[in-house]
């Protein structure tokens, strides 16, 4: 489900960035000011993570289908180590796997957080696995609580990839198709990966009951209303979204103007390139660019990535020759 | 699970490539750090049917990659990773997009075919172009980065001590798979009706092992924090290459070379 950078406009990459980096802010702050946050939790916090990633990679056979599956861990986290550090690890892997692994992308990194962190941590977990697991933990309780959890959780942050690509606007699949394609399959996804998250912490609890209890006996997020906190992460990204379309509809005048002053004319302007970064900010999916010079320019284009080539290959040359001397 | 085998091949695999010693690799990370996000977010600002302004943007990756003598199968074996997602929503364009665009010769160019390479394009260009960040940058100074630009110590920790626990993590986690073959031959994978020990029980050595780390912290005098280190500032001819790639990425933007030069040829 991770996003990749050519999925996302830039407007809708920075206001997701945005809401993220507000969202762990926010998280860093609670963590600290918990009464009984030790320094032992980051060590714990940091081999959780590196667990997660390990266990994203464990494919197990689902009975009946032939085919395998694997987890996410957002539910799973925040179960083990509490909402807050939960996000933040989560986090701190999805920007390990962005780097490193090319496994989403940088400018999308606020999206994926989001739909994989902030919405099973912050949103899933305390609206639907702790009502339904309770204080008093039983093994039926886990189970139920975990299966709803992540499928609704994994509806949710589908339902976000798909709201945050046709939003940018990249694809032409029609938002309610999209939908239609995304949601069934992560509903089986959910269900298989809920029942399996539901068995690690069964076992958990059985072999070390003390983990489960202590995340479980905690009052709900630190005494903080869950309204309130949908509440003030709506307004923001309404208020995000609001400056940036106002940012986004005034770029194009500022730089037309800055052509007329420059240049005379604003005639450059009208030839694609401006109403260009005004049709992707905004999502105006109408615009068809002037293509009297389609052809052109892509043989142009062709051209321009052959002259790289050359040149790379001129460099390489220069540069290994420079070792063979040396 | 060959995936694991992989995965634990690939960090060392950047590690090693990282600790390089060419022009890029002696740049400050906070330089490549904005010019990489430079980059990327106006290749990603291209309307979906601007494919002839993008293709000379592939100029970035290439002389980069030159210069930092960075390889490029690992880059690809990576970019597997992220491209059939891409190929799903851009498919899409074809199916969805087929009124014709243009002409080249006699073959009839829609405007899905158009948008289905731009996304592909815009995807190999902005996942080389991360990598090669990442690839150029060893994992110290990337921490080092995020101290000098104020991140919390908490997740500067946490990044580069879950970075630093991965492979701890992946080669238990082989070692168990091991294990589990061997007493069930013929698997392919886990068994699902096993998975709750499986990863229970990963998660629990896991744990232990964060006592044992925390420990070793502590007797190093671990304080919680990790402001140890130093800032500094990027120097100033690094100011200047930042300030000409961005002029010649912006320009690059709003004057279609691609045209340009078919213009002059036809």
């Amino acid at each position: 489900m991770h996003m990749a950078d050519a999925l996302v406009s830039p407007a809708v990459g920075v206001t997701m960035a945005a809401v993220s980096v507000g969202a762990i802010a926010y998280s860093v702050v609670k963590m600290k000011k918990e009464e009984d946050f030790d320094e032992k939790k980051i060590p714990l916090m940091a081999v959780s993570g590196a667990f997660v990633f390990a266990a994203q990679m464990i494919n197990f056979t689902i009975p009946g289908t032939g085919s395998s599956g694997h987890i996410g861990g957002g539910i799973l986290l925040a179960a083990l180590l509490g909402p807050y550090p939960a996000l933040l690890t989560i986090s701190a892997v999805l920007l390990i796997q962005c780097l490193f692994f090319a496994d989403g992308g940088l400018l999308a990194l606020g999206c994926n957080i989001f739909n994989m962190g902030i919405i099973p941590c912050l949103f899933a977990y305390p609206l639907i696995f702790k009502p339904i697991a309770g204080k008093v933990l039983s093994n039926g309780r886990i189970m139920a609580a975990s299966v709803f959890a992540v499928v609704i959780g994994l509806q949710a942050g589908a339902f976000g990839v798909v709201l945050e690509t046709s939003a940018s606007s990249v694809t032409a699949l029609p938002f309610g198709t999209f939908l239609l394609l995304m949601q069934p399959i992560h509903l089986a996804i959910g269900i298989v990966e809920g029942i399996v998250t539901g068995m690690v912490l069964v076992f958990v609890r059985s072999m070390r009951p003390e983990i489960l209890k202590s995340s479980a006996e905690k009052k709900s997020l630190g005494g903080v209303s869950i309204k309130k906190t949908i509440i003030v992460f709506s307004a923001a990204a309404l208020l995000i979204a609001g400056i940036l379309s106002i940012f986004a509809s005034s770029f194009p005048d500022g730089l037309e103007w800055a052509m007329e002053k420059t240049a005379g004319t604003a005639e450059l302007a009208n030839n694609g390139a401006f109403k260009d970064v005004a049709g992707s900010l905004q999502g105006q999916t109408a615009f068809m660019p002037d293509y009297d010079s389609g052809a052109a320019g892509i043989v142009g284009g062709l051209i321009t990535v052959a002259l790289t080539g050359i040149s790379g290959a001129i460099i390489y040359l220069f540069k290994r020759k420079k070792a063979c001397k040396a | 699970m060959q995936g694991l085998t992989k995965a634990t091949y690939g960090f060392h695999r950047l590690d090693s490539l990282a600790r390089g010693n060419t022009a890029i690799h002696k740049m400050d990370p906070m330089t490549k750090t904005i010019t990489t996000l430079i980059y990327v977010v106006i290749v990603v600002s291209f309307g979906r049917y601007d494919l002839s302004g993008l293709m000379p943007f592939v100029f970035y990756p290439v002389i980069l990659m030159v210069i930092s003598e960075t390889p490029l199968k690992p880059l690809l074996t990576r970019m597997a990773i992220a491209l059939p997602f891409c190929i799903f929503a851009g498919a899409a364009n074809l199916i969805f997009d087929k009124e014709t665009a243009f002409f080249i010769g006699s073959t009839s160019v829609s405007f899905g075919m158009i948008s289905f390479f731009s996304i592909i394009l815009k995807t190999i260009l902005t996942v080389t172009a991360v990598l090669i960040l990442a690839a150029t940058t060893p994992m110290a100074q990337i921490s080092k980065q995020f101290v000098r630009l104020k991140v919390p110590s908490l997740i500067v920790l946490l990044f580069s001590m879950i970075y630093r626990y991965i492979n701890t993590a992946l080669e238990e986690t082989i070692s168990m798979y091991t294990a589990y073959r061997l007493r069930a031959p013929g698997e392919k994978a886990v068994k699902m009706k096993d998975m709750g020990a499986f990863t229970g029980q990963l998660f629990l050595r896991s744990a232990d092992r964060s006592e044992r780390i925390y420990a070793a912290m502590k007797c190093r005098g671990f304080s919680g924090d990790y402001d140890h280190i130093r800032s500094g500032n990027v120097p100033r001819g690094e100011w200047l290459y930042i300030f000409i790639l961005t002029a010649s990425l912006l320009v690059l933007r709003f004057f279609n070379l691609s045209v340009f030069i078919g213009g002059v040829l036809s």
